[in-house]
């Protein structure tokens, strides 16, 4: 019996090994997407994060779709018109299939909107309510025909609707809305569901009855894969088609590579440091205005960057509308921010700390804190794990004094608005606004901007905004950034400059 | 005999009791969750939420609560996943488990031979280079060790893939990484097990009766090593899982060590109970096993 | 109450025996391996001392002109940054040296607090036995998976085993206080097997912090450890390989002659291995 017993254990141990071995099939019709993880669940309208919408962008449609150059194109609207100032009419496009085979009706998009906006119900559950917060109501005209009404006139609507998934309403009823975002999830895209390995793989299979047609792969699969030697590594060798996010520094790694390539485009992604207005020394202009000259952002984004950057006066994009390119950039001038920092009153230079949560961007935040060190803003750099600890320090008690490093990409809407109503707006506030940013007239000015639809009107409002801010430093104003993807040089596919991935326009080279 | 094991059961169900306090005393005093589920939102509906979870009730309700529910595999939902902790704590258990009794296999193969070689051909040449090489494994930090191997295998030499747990050659990577790390202790167990008894009596008698050398070695020294080992990896087990965690997010593997380390980062409660809990009773579990696995296999043991 | 069995067949093969001073000594020293291993750990010890006098640069002045410098070996390197520079451009030898200061730190510290936990425990509860030291194998057991308790075992079944000496009898019977028992006869024997685990122990801390670090806890310093230094520098490997695979030699070699010294100096106190 003691002979027998290592061969037993061997045996346990072979039985224990419940390896799945599944089709780990990488055949020419497939293209393989790497991600840094998966969104909690397969629903687009119960999450809110990039890898989720990623994902969900090849399964599910909207109501607009934007095109490689960021025009608005039909997608299940085949038009759209303002009616007046606070509706918006929307004509539907007619047979679209849903994955089960079901045909899209007007019931189905309402539906779609009544999940998130909840009316009636005081606690929302969709944490994209407060993009479309903005809708009162959404009206069934006829078979082909929906309003939205929006309680004050709202210029981002058309914006919002870009991303606004338009799911079935019959099949969640009948399946339930856990299982519909996880094993039996149902959209109108390009790819449908197979199967999802939580964490491990989200594996789709081409619609054949999509509207737009058949897309040139056959399948599509998104892996997690959380670290980026691996993902670099795992392209080299083929394991996938396409990563996101590649460092600058990892450029010339791939791009001298045989078998890689590289994709890059400007973004509307915007780099600044909030500063804390509340408290000293940034409660005095001169030293905010000696922070903004202390920095050298053209070797940032040399140096740092690749040269893949563009510094902007403020944090207003230069795609985004309501750009202003009159209002001038602060110039790198150390000596002058030397003068300033003693005018407020730091002779002696003065002790700050900034935060950050942009783990990603580690080495950018140590350069920008060096160069602050430089002309007397001695600066401790405390790098944060993004998570509920860093939400709750940052957004929720407000205690990021004396700043915070970050980056913002306005969810992918080209609007002055996106970004300034989240890091200025003071009340009831924006993001960031809430607690540090104290310009006064700001708020005003913002909710004058996003409540016209006069296009001349707001481009007034936020040339006014801009200058305003140039003026009176909330922040210290950078650059923006372009998303650079690493590409295998059999797939034909390039970097959008609303960093989605719409995998449609993906084609196999030959 | 019996009484001896009813003792270790009953030890059992305190050291259970005795996790359980630990795991939801840690978590709740690392802060209200709540403030981390939702940071904008005004207190009223922090109230509510609150008061939803059942975090408003006095804490050892609270505790009983927990236990009751533990029992029945009951840990409530995960605040990340919104599914049930349970469910996704349990789904990639085997995958963990697979990986460390993988690396297991891969140092026992490793540790057997140089180990009993080692043994044998004491103070050589041999003995001495073994030791040092096998003992680079253990001093490498176990992510270190992965991310080499990936880049000279997979990457260099493209002989196996660079990451993921869905093929058989996927599943070497990570099981000698975690391996390798394991390997030392072993054949340093088994190297002074064997040592033990290669002089005894009734080895010389065997040689003397004249059966071949290594027959002698394998059979009856050997089995001297197999209670030491199987101790070891009982008490190793703990570090096993934690290195089980550095590997599976070098390889992408996905298993219980990546979502308790995701969970403990956001704090996830419900996912960090489940996880623990289970962990604990494994490791546990594996320990008793191992107790009563070493009564049997040496009833000569006697009980104070 | 019984002890557990398997344990302590372990703790006994970790454990040492009381082999007379110098015999013991001699065996050590003379032992290639082991030499190898104290010399090395001179140099880290000398320097994580020496740090701040002997490094050619400010480990955390940083030169956006200087990134990623190769080390000198290498074409592109420069004899001003001999281990090469990182990703914004510090000194990759100056953070090495610092970097053996803190890590040793850190290691020691974790292994002193397990120490004062852990022979406490094992002294109280090997001595005193009964109910005791059922409640403290108890807690141990609810904590095994953590190695220091390993530690807590040795030293009682050390202590367990001492108890039963004569000599330990003799003193009791002449009425000898416990506590003095305890400290004057029992704790002296048991201390080279204290002095071994703690060594290997310090090796695993070092190891547990790199650990620690990978996984994403910690904030940024000045000085990193090393641990911190190879999670900084993993992502750029492809292009840097200087700049996480240095610190994790760094690690290998101070974690291995650790390893070399306390395990040779296991087998030089132990009688049984001769």
């Amino acid at each position: 019996m003691k002979r027998r017993l290592p061969g037993l254990v061997v045996l346990t141990l072979l039985g224990l090994v419940a390896v799945p071995i599944g089709a780990g099939a990488q055949g020419k019709d497939t293209l393989t997407v790497a991600l840094p993880s998966h969104a909690p669940t397969l629903d687009p309208h119960m999450h809110f994060e990039r890898v989720g919408i990623l994902v969900n962008i090849n399964m599910f449609d909207s109501l607009l779709h934007r095109s490689a150059k960021l025009e608005f194109e039909p997608s299940l609207a085949l038009s759209w018109k303002a009616l007046n100032d606070t509706t918006w009419e929307f004509k539907l496009r007619k047979g679209v299939k849903f994955h089960d085979g079901s045909i899209l009706t007007a019931e189905d998009v309402k539906f779609s909107f009544d999940r998130v906006l909840e009316p009636g119900k005081e606690q929302k559950k969709s944490p994209q309510y407060g993009n479309v917060r903005a809708i009162k109501e959404v009206k069934i005209v006829n078979a082909d025909t929906i309003h939205l009404i929006t309680d004050k006139p709202f210029p981002l609507l058309l914006e919002r609707v870009v991303f606004f998934p338009i799911v079935p309403k019959k099949h969640i009823e009948k399946v339930g809305e856990e299982a519909f975002g996880s094993t039996a999830a149902v959209g109108t895209g390009p790819w449908k569901l197979v199967e999802w390995k939580r964490d491990q793989h989200i594996r789709l299979e081409a619609f054949d009855q999509h509207w737009r047609g058949k897309p040139a792969f056959k399948y599509v699969v998104f892996r997690a894969i959380p670290e980026v030697a691996t993902a670099v590594a795992e392209l080299k060798t083929g394991g996938v088609d396409i990563i996101r996010n590649v460092n600058a520094d990892l450029m010339p790694d791939i791009k001298s590579h045989p078998l890689t390539r590289i994709s890059t485009t400007p973004i509307l992604r915007v780099h600044y440091i909030s500063l804390d207005m509340r408290s000293a020394p940034f409660d005095k202009k001169a030293a905010r205005q000696a922070a903004n000259y202390a920095i050298d952002k053209q070797a940032m984004i040399q140096k740092m960057m690749a040269g893949l950057g563009r510094q902007v006066a403020t944090v207003v994009q230069p795609a985004a509308f309501g750009f202003d390119p009159s209002v001038p950039p602060y110039p790198y001038d150390p000596k002058k921010a030397k003068e300033l920092l003693a005018q407020a009153g730091y002779p002696n230079g003065v002790d700050i700390t900034l935060h950050s949560s942009s783990v990603d961007w580690r080495p950018h935040f140590e350069a920008l804190g060096q160069m602050l060190t430089e002309v007397g803003l001695r600066t401790t750099v405390k790098m944060w794990d993004p998570g509920p600890a860093w939400n709750k320090f940052f957004q929720s008690e407000g205690k990021a004094t004396n700043g915070q490093y970050g980056n913002w990409g306005n969810y992918s809407v080209f609007d002055a608005d996106a970004v300034l109503h989240p890091l200025y707006h003071t009340e009831p506030g924006g993001w960031i606004g809430k607690h540090y940013a104290r310009v006064e007239g700001l708020d005003k000015l913002i909710d004058e901007g996003r409540s016209s639809i006069d296009q001349a009107k707001r481009k007034r409002i936020y040339a006014e905004i801009q200058r305003m801010i140039r003026e009176e430093a909330p922040s210290i104003f950078l650059y923006t950034q372009n998303d650079t993807l690493g590409i295998s040089k059999k797939v034909a596919y390039e970097a959008r400059p609303d960093e989605w991935l719409w995998l449609f326009a993906a084609k196999p080279v030959n | 005999m019996s009484a001896f094991l009813i003792r270790r059961l009953l030890r059992f169900v305190v050291v259970c009791v005795g996790v359980s306090v630990v795991t939801f005393s840690i978590l709740h005093a690392s802060g209200d969750p709540v403030a981390l589920i939702m940071p904008e939102a005004p207190e009223a509906d922090r109230v509510k939420l609150r008061e939803a979870l059942g975090l408003s009730d006095p804490l050892p309700t609270q505790f009983v609560r927990f236990v009751t529910n533990a029992a029945r595999g009951e840990f409530g939902r995960s605040f990340f996943y919104r599914e049930p902790a349970f469910g996704l704590v349990i789904e990639r258990m085997p995958t963990t488990l697979a990986l460390t009794c993988l690396a297991v296999a891969v140092a026992l193969a490793v540790a057997l031979p140089v180990g009993i070689y080692s043994a044998v051909r004491r103070n050589t040449v041999t003995d001495h280079a073994a030791t040092v090489v096998v003992f680079l494994g253990q001093s490498m930090p176990v992510f270190w060790i992965g991310i080499m191997l990936m880049l000279l295998f997979a990457v260099q030499w493209r002989l196996l893939p660079v990451s993921g747990w869905d093929t058989w050659p996927s599943v070497v990577l990570p099981s000698v990484t975690l391996g390798a790390f394991t390997t030392p202790l072993f054949m340093r167990i088994i190297r002074s097990s064997m040592l033990e008894v290669i002089n005894l009596d009734y080895v010389r008698t065997a040689r003397a009766k004249g059966l071949s050398e290594w027959l002698v070695i394998c059979r009856h020294a050997l089995r001297n090593a197999a209670l030491p080992i199987v101790t070891v990896i009982g008490l190793q087990f703990g570090l096993l899982l934690g290195g089980a965690v550095l590997t599976e997010t070098v390889f992408a593997v996905p298993g219980v060590g990546r979502l308790l380390v995701r969970a403990i980062v956001q704090l996830d409660f419900p996912i960090v109970q489940a996880g623990v809990f289970l962990l604990a009773m494994i490791i546990v579990s594996v320990n008793f096993l191992v107790d009563v696995l070493y009564v049997y296999l040496n009833p000569t043991i006697r009980l104070r | 109450m019984a002890v557990t069995l398997p344990q302590q067949a372990v703790a006994y093969e970790v454990s040492v025996g009381t082999a007379s001073g110098s015999r013991a000594w001699r065996r050590f020293a003379l032992n290639p391996a082991a030499l190898a291993g104290m010399l090395i750990l001179l140099v880290v010890v000398g320097a994580a001392l020496a740090a701040p006098w002997v490094v050619p640069h400010d480990p955390a002045k940083q030169s956006l002109l200087r990134r990623f410098t190769p080390p000198v070996w290498q074409t592109g390197g420069n004899a001003a940054y001999p281990l090469g520079t990182d990703q914004v451009g510090r000194d990759v030898l100056s953070r090495i040296v610092h970097g053996a200061r803190i890590s040793l730190l850190v290691g020691v510290s974790a292994v002193i607090v397990s120490l004062l936990v852990g022979v406490t425990a094992g002294l109280v509860s090997g001595f005193v036995g009964g109910k005791v030291d059922t409640a403290i194998g108890t807690v141990v057991d609810v904590t095994l998976s953590f190695p220091q308790i390993l530690l807590t075992r040795v030293v009682r079944a050390e202590v367990m085993a001492l108890r039963e000496k004569e000599f330990i009898e003799a003193a009791r019977a002449i009425g000898v206080g416990r506590l003095r028992i305890i400290f004057r006869h029992v704790l002296p024997n048991t201390v080279s097997s204290i002095v071994v685990m703690s060594t290997l122990q310090v090796a695993q801390a070092i190891l547990a912090e790199a650990a620690l670090s990978f996984l994403g806890v910690g904030s940024g310093r000045a000085y990193p450890t090393w641990g911190q230094m190879i999670s900084l520098g993993r992502d750029f490997v492809t292009v840097a390989w200087w700049l996480p695979t240095l610190p994790g030699l760094a690690i290998l070699v101070t974690v291995l002659a650790i390893n070399l010294v306390g395990d040779r100096l296991r087998d030089a106190l132990d009688p049984r291995t001769t």
